[in-house]
């Protein structure tokens, strides 16, 4: 059994034009040490899906899932207090925007020290003590005197490595990172990644990272969940899935590195991924595929070998009696 | 694809076939939205057409004093009288034409306290954002002495130099009440005549009278809007809190801060004197604040949902 | 910081010179003779007229009034009543204690029940309780205090008899003014049950002057907190294992603080108003009531007194919530 289990996670939002499906469907398996990545664009739930596994979702959110475990325990039946003693502790999250994340009323120490104190206990003394060896861990210069800084009299850069500090404090064991760079500057960026695959090696925790880049994905995880307007849709190893993706979605957004260009402009992915009001019917790519088919626009795809398509590809080819192989052989 | 481009075309067509009525219609979607706020309207509403048919519609004349029925209670008190519905005073003057006729002083106090305060203020404050430098020091420090003297007692000054009645308490509140307006505009007009617009509009050869008012005033009518209604029932409040002083409308005017100073010594004797003209003050001033909240969620696209 | 509290003082000093200038044109503004009007003195001789004039200063030239009247208000020295030959400074010194007293059990009594009724609104967003407390506190902030006051001392005072009608303290008693705080002075005195009724006096006008202040308070700490609640910090905070009691009264509550101190700070200009409403009402011998009478009894001078001296304390009050407002905000206190 693995340390994180989660099998057919669905996030159901209330709004004003009817039920919001944000996630649907999603599975996630994760073990000691593990990296695994969720790819997508925005809005395709990648966010959510993690929120709800820690909790963090409003209460207008509904969560159902057949299975949400880890560590033995079941997070579905968990009572709110009993979850409180894993989140922050066991499994904890680490979010976008490093500068509105930290409160700025407290200083950088307080804020560290507290999440051990919950936790863990101990004197002021050696909560001092830790906090100073956690910030000195992440790479923050003279660590004793950023013990009293504010969020506000810190980069960016420097309060994203304090929300790691405080979040590695009690050793968790599943650490979730939710686009942790995206706010930061190139050459920060980079940085924190090494960072976080240092202390994800370290410490053996299993982390899960959140991303719409690609390029990350390949230097980092092990294991890629492709994400798409909520729902999965393909699942592999991240040397399978850049070699061979299989679905049409991920083929896509390989193509749009740079570094994978064949051709003189960046092929890019026509459209955005659909909201409440412009959901399609059969498969939810179909508007943006370049192999739809009347099947794709009238019927819902089904899990085919961990790939959600009817028309899963090979060598950048569909297959299952694909109607049209040689047209799209022509136009790409 | 089509399908989603379809439905964009089909909004811009609409919104620009009438892009006021569009406007008011999403006004009105969020402002129903509020239900108080709808509550509030149409109360408001009601008490404007007892106002305006006070002549017509009330039973007896607010002023005419007729001894020989004073102090008749409610009609539905021990010794009430149907045709005194809400009782007498001392005097003998029926209480509910009274307070129908005190409907019309408020409401109109109300106004022409917004009215003066609303285009003095505006005048002030745009010209101050817009014209920068020493003269827009002098104003915004004249309102600072003027928000730095609590309100009724600015007001109490005045009217003790203007001398006191209805007039010149609305004169003196609609003072008190400048430094709200005045901010906001001078606030507006700063923001706005930064923007691209304007700058075009100056290159295109546009007056300054015609900037100030044409161009940059209806782009924060929004704030101004929600304060003029914050300060319509603020305004009725403070007219009836001189009239309860008696710096306010004069005896035998049928005001509903002077009644109930009138009716102070029958605290006692006579509850319906001093309870139903404050009532008629407090669901007057509630119905307008109410219809103010609607108003500031409908207005402000801060505190729009999406 | 300290640039901060610079800038702001800038900005007072033209504002409190522009009161004493409000003040001084306030008697000379009122239509008719200036010794009729102040000394009231009617039908004088005019050698009487000439040298109480002089005594007066009205016979120089209008700068050099005004820069004498500056001049004696930085000495403190406002000028003497006319009614009661006192000193204004004094006179005002005399009932200050009193509105002090009472404006700030209203405050308090504001603040004790606004802040958890906001915050208790804020988190329980769209509830019951939330709908009732907006209903009420809205019912509240369209108060005519001056009625609301009345009322219930019909229900109170007239019909249960629980409260005194008017006044700090039962005509029974006589206690040193020590302190010039009656509670304070009546806690401390000899007479037995003086306290119990000096606080039975203090309830009803409190209840009145907070009415108002505790609307405005339950309603800006409920949107503070809203908007606060919304915040990736507080997300953070629950992401860290808090219990909510200290996600919402530590992270939370600490940022919302910084918007409703301000707002309890900025109420003073409110209270005072409301003072001189609720202190007419029920004869309580503040400054509000003193300037009514002042008005009426055409006392000109204390008039002009009490303006600058309510002004500045206004002033004062607001530099010191502009203070605090630093001290509670660290972005302000430390910047980078």
């Amino acid at each position: 059994m693995s340390l994180l289990e989660i099998r057919n996670l669905s996030v159901e939002f209330e709004t004003a034009h009817g039920l919001f499906r944000a996630v649907d469907g999603v599975d996630l398996e994760i073990d000691q040490g593990e990296m695994v990545a969720i790819v997508g664009e925005s809005g395709s739930g990648k966010s959510v899906s993690m929120l709800a596994l820690m909790g963090l979702l409003p209460w207008t959110a509904k969560i159902t899932a057949d299975r949400m475990n880890f560590d033995g325990q079941d997070l579905l039946t968990i009572s709110q207090k009993e979850r409180r003693k894993i989140i922050g502790k066991d499994i904890s999250m680490i979010f976008q925007e490093p500068m509105t994340s930290l409160n700025p009323c407290f200083t950088v120490g307080y804020q560290i020290m507290e999440v051990i104190r919950e936790h863990l206990g101990g004197t002021k003394k050696e909560l001092k003590k830790r906090a100073i060896e956690l910030l000195g861990l992440v790479g923050i210069p003279s660590p004793e005197t950023r013990l009293r800084a504010f969020p506000h009299q810190m980069s960016g850069g420097m309060n994203q490595r304090v929300m790691i500090a405080m979040m590695i404090a009690c050793n968790p064991r599943v650490l979730i990172a939710d686009e942790p760079t995206t706010a930061l500057d190139v050459t920060i960026q980079a940085q924190i990644l090494e960072l976080l695959g240092e202390l994800q090696k370290k410490q053996g925790m299993a982390m899960v990272l959140i991303t719409h880049d690609m390029g990350v994905v390949a230097e980092t995880a092990e294991v890629v969940n492709v994400q798409y307007a909520g729902q999965q849709v393909e699942r592999q190893d991240v040397k399978g899935l850049f070699n061979a993706p299989r679905h049409p979605y991920t083929h896509a957004l390989l193509n749009a590195l740079p570094e994978r260009a064949t051709s003189k402009r960046l092929p890019s992915i026509p459209g955005v991924v659909p909201g409440l009001l412009d959901r399609p019917t059969g498969c939810l790519f179909n508007p943006r595929c370049k192999f739809a088919t009347d099947k794709c626009r009238s019927d819902a795809p089904d899990l085919h070998s961990k790939v959600l398509c009817h028309y899963p590809l090979e060598d950048g080819m569909p297959t299952n009696n694909h109607p049209g192989v040689s047209v799209a052989e022509g136009n790409s | 694809m089509s399908q989603v481009q379809n439905t964009a075309d089909n909004k811009t067509v609409s919104a620009e076939i009438s892009p006021l009525r569009q406007q008011l219609k999403e006004f009105w979607f969020y402002f129903s939205e509020n239900k108080g706020a709808v509550v509030g309207l149409f109360f408001f509403l009601f008490i404007v057409v007892i106002a305006v048919l006070a002549d017509v519609i009330a039973p007896h004349s607010p002023i005419a004093q007729n001894r020989e029925v004073g102090m008749i209670p409610p009609f539905w008190q021990e010794g009430g009288k149907i045709e005194y519905f809400f009782g007498t005073d001392i005097l003998g003057r029926d209480l509910l034409s009274r307070l129908m006729h005190g409907a019309r002083i408020s409401l109109f106090a109300g106004c022409i306290v917004i009215v003066i305060s609303l285009t003095f203020g505006v005048l002030l404050g745009l010209s101050a954002g817009y014209f920068r430098g020493i003269y827009e020091v002098i104003v915004m420090r004249v309102m600072d002495v003027i928000l730095s003297i609590p309100s009724l007692l600015m007001a109490l000054v005045l009217v003790a130099i203007l001398g006191p009645g209805l007039r010149n308490a609305m004169i003196a509140i609609s003072v008190t009440y400048l430094p709200h307006y005045v901010r906001l505009a001078r606030a507006s007009a700063v923001t706005e005549s930064a923007r691209d617009y304007v700058t075009s509009s100056k290159v295109a050869g546009a007056g300054t009278m015609r900037l100030m008012l044409i161009t940059i005033l209806p782009n924060c009518m929004a704030p101004l809007i929600v304060q003029a209604s914050l300060s319509f029932s603020t305004a009725i409040l403070d007219t009836a809190a001189l009239g309860f002083l008696g710096m306010g409308a004069q005896a035998p005017a049928a005001e509903w801060g002077t009644m109930l100073a009138d009716a102070r010594e029958f605290i006692l004797s006579a509850w319906w004197v001093v309870t139903l003209p404050g009532v008629a003050i407090l669901l007057t001033v509630l119905a307008i604040n109410l219809m103010g909240d609607g108003l500031r969620d409908a207005l402000d696209p801060k505190m729009k949902r999406s | 910081m300290f640039r901060f509290i610079l800038t702001k003082l800038g900005v007072l000093i033209p504002t409190f010179l522009g009161v004493t200038l409000i003040a001084f044109s306030f008697i000379r503004m009122l239509p008719g003779d200036p010794i009729e009007l102040l000394a009231g003195e009617r039908g004088v001789t005019p050698e009487r007229h000439a040298e109480l004039m002089a005594n007066l200063g009205f016979d120089r030239p209008i700068w050099e009034q005004y820069f004498s009247f500056l001049w004696g208000i930085l000495h403190g020295d406002l000028g003497v009543s006319f009614m009661s030959r006192q000193p204004v400074l004094e006179e005002f010194l005399t009932r200050f204690p009193a509105t002090v007293e009472l404006a700030g059990c209203a405050i308090i009594f504001a603040a004790l029940i606004g802040l958890p009724a906001g915050i208790i609104a804020a988190v329980k967003r769209g509830s019951a309780f939330d709908h009732t407390l907006m209903g009420i506190s809205l019912t509240g902030y369209s108060m005519p205090i001056f009625w609301w006051g009345l009322l219930l001392i019909i229900l109170f005072s007239a019909t249960l008899g629980w409260t005194p009608v008017s006044g700090r303290l039962s005509a029974l008693f006589w206690i040193e003014q020590d302190t010039g705080f009656m509670l304070i002075d009546a806690f401390f005195s000899d007479e037995e049950g003086a306290f119990k009724s000096a606080v039975s006096h203090l309830i009803l006008p409190t209840i009145v002057l907070g009415t108002i202040p505790l609307a405005i308070i339950a309603r800006q700490t409920r949107s503070a907190m809203l908007e606060v609640l919304g915040e990736d910090y507080v997300r953070t905070a629950r992401a860290k294992g808090l219990s909510s009691f200290r996600v919402i009264g530590i992270h939370a509550l600490r940022n919302a603080l910084i918007t409703v101190v301000t707002v309890i700070g900025l109420q003073v200009g409110v209270l005072l108003a409301g003072a001189i409403l609720t202190e007419t009402i029920f004869s309580w011998p503040g400054i509000g009531k003193w300037m009514i009478d002042s008005i009426f009894r055409r006392d000109y001078f204390a008039v002009q007194g009490g303006i600058v001296l309510i002004a500045s304390i206004v002033m004062m009050v607001n530099l010191f919530v502009d203070f605090m407002y630093g001290l509670i905000n660290p972005r302000i206190l430390h910047r980078r």
